[in-house]
């Protein structure tokens, strides 16, 4: 008993941010829980990085900071459900250069300075485009701008992925803050990140078929290595197992993330997620409006990218557009509406949006009929959920991690301010809004 | 005794039988010849039932009713048969190219982007195996087309008969080509990451449309130097082969696809005071008021093909020649490719079923081209001064089941046998 609260007083020690109260009150303020009902006037209690009270009338600890809250709506932080961030080699070049109509999302540039040289692969043996062993949460750096930024959007949160390759490497929650790196992760790994990427006919895999038969071979392997090693615990009189760490990284990971962005990709990643016989997500999903009753028919939860369906910035004029392209341009924004009135499980995810652009992007799909109220949710505890990590993070409760996102309205109102973001107990105000987009932001990518 | 000899004896009859009947067919040397009892299908007049056509030296002397046939002259009775001129194919590669995935058999294009000295009539290759596949279902002449980046060359019309180019040649400097550059857009790249901006790409259009103009600039400029026989002026290739286009003695072939890109091929023609005619023309329709002011004539690609747009109706380029013609467009058609020329027929065939009268498809596989082709003195009906180029059916030509008896290109009666034909005889003997 004594241990543990030696042990207990030395995290606290080790995540405080020197000096200061680790205690916070915001007081009467309308506390929007996601959990249960929207409580007004109430108070909410910060301390040692958890949230320790939530109510009405509750008394102020003494030596505490007080945030006087009339007139502010505390949230709890924003989840990016799939993300780069805190990964920096994961910044996307030319923000918004890549995606055009029905694509699966694009991985950005290698994610990995240890991922190793692109060699010809021959088939699934060789483990093509295969790092499925990297961890988010080995990669990270603070030196990411992207964090920053991130928060001062009302992030508190995100599950961040290496993308590079087919088995991209498994994912971390992480929360945007920290001194060093290892104080980011909540939890790692979360996921491994699958992508359709071919090896551009020079190597296996070279067409999308390759790549599906890889991924089963993989999964596949992978059971059989479980049951191997399994086995050689009682080394006597069996061969010994070669050890793999491509297939160490895929049996790691608690769930698989999969792209689907059109109806057909949606249908065929579900049944093929069945097959896989491991947990799955869907993400992209902008086509998933058309085909909600087959999602809630598989149970599988989804990603819904916040990267809407554009004409390319530098397309022909006279290029006329198909309306295929057209069709899922106007009706993309429809699909997290349509998820929700069905109630498909779904959290949103930045695609490379920019942090200050996100609250654009959710506008266009509260005006396609998605009530506020679920899109707050499917920022917060749906990502917590669908990452298992709804015990900690997601909404404002007793015990929770404090990630709180304190605002003067309704969160995804235009002319909403952030005022304050708490990770892990810890305060931040946003940076300045810099000058809207296109005049001179660079400096920020 | 009788019944055993009478065996032999039908067999023998049936073999004579044969041999008589085909023996006219298979003509001999000579190219004077009465064909007789023929429906006649002149194109550039009413169809003559029962008529007789005399020809003498490889050319059409006469055509009309009983006929006399001048002493010596053969008499080929084609009592039931059609005959009808030949049919020309006006954008193939043929002879230029055997096969396309085989470098060493493709002599089709240069490099670089300005190549008008480049002629085509020189490149033929008069054993092609293409050439007997693709008379033997009539037809007897190909305008054949060097490719390249800008100004390919020049596009000789060919007779498909002939033991050296020499031979083969009607018109050996029928076109210059031009491919009309276009903006290269993102939507043809494979791999997006290559996909050139919008801007860049425009760019470099413009730089080469200013490359072209340029071009002919200089061209002008050597053949005021020429004209004025400017002392020490060196003879260029490049521009000596301008000439004729310039004084619009040669016509300038712009192929282009879309309607953009059409208007800026017209403008360009305009501007530099060229004869110009339409290539490809995927989007002509649009142009189709245009076209017909300025009187430009369209070399139609296949009309069997898919539409260049997803979203243009399935039947858009079958229904693009109706549209033309009724327009006022002068229309042939051209195969663009080279093993596929024996269906030029069927390409037209495919209008008709979606408007074009017939009367029109069937100009535009002979006289039209004929006529676009500045020819039409030498091939492309049957009239009397004109070529024997002839081809004997069974039936209408644009009906795939009719058969193509026979055909003469200047009054020589060809062989029809063909590597399609060999193959066919080879695999069904297979056991």
């Amino acid at each position: 008993m004594n241990a543990r609260i030696l042990v207990i007083s030395f995290l606290t020690l080790a995540t405080l941010p020197g000096e200061g109260p680790s205690a916070f009150a915001i007081r009467d303020a309308r506390v929007v829980r996601v959990s249960g009902p929207t409580l007004e006037h109430s108070t909410v209690i910060l301390r040692d990085g958890l949230i320790e009270a939530v109510g009405e009338n509750l008394s102020v600890p003494a030596g505490a900071w007080v945030i006087e809250g009339k007139a502010l709506t505390v949230y709890p932080g924003l989840t990016d459900a799939l993300s780069t961030w805190g990964i920096p080699e994961a910044a996307p070049a030319t923000p918004g250069a890549q995606g055009r109509g029905g694509a699966p999302p694009a991985p950005g540039p290698p994610a990995t300075p240890a991922s190793p040289p692109a060699a010809v692969a021959r088939g699934p043996e060789d483990r093509p485009s295969n790092t499925s062993w990297l961890r988010a949460a080995d990669l990270l750096s603070l030196s990411d701008k992207r964090i920053e930024a991130a928060r001062s959007a009302g992030f508190t949160t995100a599950v961040t992925f290496p993308t590079h390759g087919i088995f991209a490497g498994q994912g971390a929650v992480i929360d945007l803050a920290g001194d060093r790196p290892g104080q980011m992760v909540v939890v790692s790994p979360a996921g491994e990140y699958v992508s359709l990427t071919t090896g551009r006919f020079t190597s296996f895999p070279g067409s999308l078929m390759g790549v599906i038969a890889y991924i089963r071979q993989i999964y596949l392997d992978a059971d059989h290595y479980r049951l191997t090693r399994d086995m050689y615990q009682n080394p006597a009189g069996l061969r010994r197992p070669a050890y793999d760490r491509a297939l160490e990284g895929v049996l790691e990971s608690p769930r698989v993330l999969l792209p689907a962005t059109r109806e057909v990709e949606i249908d065929r990643m579900l049944r093929f997620a069945q097959e896989l016989k491991h947990p799955a997500v869907l993400y992209g999903v902008h086509e998933a409006w058309r085909a909600v009753d087959q999602i809630k028919r598989f149970n599988i939860p989804v990603l819904v990218s916040l990267k809407w369906p554009e004409r390319a910035q530098d397309a022909n004029p006279d290029d006329k557009e198909t309306l295929r392209v057209l069709e899922l341009r106007a009706h993309a924004p429809k699909t997290p509406a349509a998820l929700s009135k069905s109630g498909v499980h779904f959290a949103f995810y930045s695609d490379n949006t920019r942090p200050q652009d996100i609250r654009k992007a959710v506008k266009r799909a509260l005006d396609a009929g998605l009530p506020a109220d679920e899109a707050i949710r499917a920022f917060t505890l749906s990502a917590a959920e669908i990452y298992d990590v709804a015990d900690r993070l997601g909404s404002i409760d007793k015990g929770k991690i404090a990630n709180l996102v304190v605002t003067d309205g309704p969160i995804f109102e235009e002319h909403t301010k952030v005022k304050y973001i708490f990770v892990d107990g810890a305060k931040y105000e946003p940076i300045p809004e810099e000058p809207p987009a296109g005049s001179g932001t660079e400096k920020t990518e | 005794m009788r019944r055993l000899w009478s065996i032999p004896a039908r067999f023998f009859l049936e073999i004579a039988c044969v041999l008589m009947c085909a023996l006219p067919l298979v003509g001999a040397g000579d190219d004077s010849f009465l064909l007789r009892g023929a429906t006649v299908h002149p194109v550039s007049s009413d169809d003559i039932p029962n008529a007789d056509v005399l020809v003498r030296n490889g050319r059409i002397a006469g055509i009309g009713s009983h006929l006399a046939a001048p002493k010596g002259v053969r008499i080929i009775e084609l009592k039931g048969l059609h005959v009808y001129p030949g049919m020309i194919d006006s954008a193939t590669e043929m002879g230029l190219s055997e096969i396309g995935a085989v470098r060493e058999t493709s002599d089709v294009s240069e490099l670089g982007n300005l190549n008008p000295e480049l002629r085509a009539i020189i490149a033929v290759n008069p054993a092609s195996e293409h050439i007997p596949v693709t008379r033997a279902n009539g037809i007897t002449s190909v305008v054949t087309l060097p490719q390249g980046a800008m100004l390919a060359g020049q596009g000789a019309l060919i007779h498909l008969d002939g033991w050296t180019w020499e031979d083969m040649e009607v018109e050996p400097d029928a076109s210059m080509v031009l491919n009309f550059p276009i903006v290269e857009s993102p939507r043809l790249r494979f791999f997006r990451q290559n996909a050139t901006p919008y801007s860049e790409a425009k760019q470099n259009y413009e730089q080469r449309i200013r490359e072209l103009e340029e071009f002919f600039e200089s061209a002008r400029r050597y053949q005021k130097a020429r004209v004025a026989k400017e002392p020490g002026l060196a003879q260029d290739l490049k521009y000596e082969a301008m000439l004729p286009v310039l004084d619009g003695k040669v016509p300038l072939l712009i192929e282009a696809t879309r309607e953009k890109l059409i208007r800026e091929a017209i403008r360009f023609a305009d501007k530099e005071k060229v004869r110009m005619i339409l290539g490809h023309g995927e989007e002509a329709w649009k142009v189709k008021d245009e076209l017909k002011a300025k009187n430009i004539p369209v070399i139609l690609g296949p009309t069997l093909e898919l539409p260049v747009e997803e979203d243009d109706p399935y039947d858009r380029l079958f229904t693009q020649p109706a549209e033309l013609v009724k327009a006022g467009v002068k229309i042939a058609f051209g195969s663009f490719n080279t093993s596929s020329s024996r269906n030029l027929p069927y390409q037209a065939a495919a209008a008709v079923a979606f408007g074009l009268p017939y009367a029109d498809a069937l100009k535009s596989v002979t006289l039209n081209p004929a006529q676009i082709w500045g020819v039409a003195d030498k091939l492309g009906s049957i009239e009397e001064g004109k070529w024997a180029d002839i081809m004997i059916t069974d039936g209408d030509p644009l009906e795939t089941r009719t058969e193509v008896k026979q055909v003469f290109i200047k009054g020589k009666s060809l062989e029809l046998d063909n590597k399609h034909k060999q193959l066919y005889r080879k695999y069904l003997n297979r056991p």
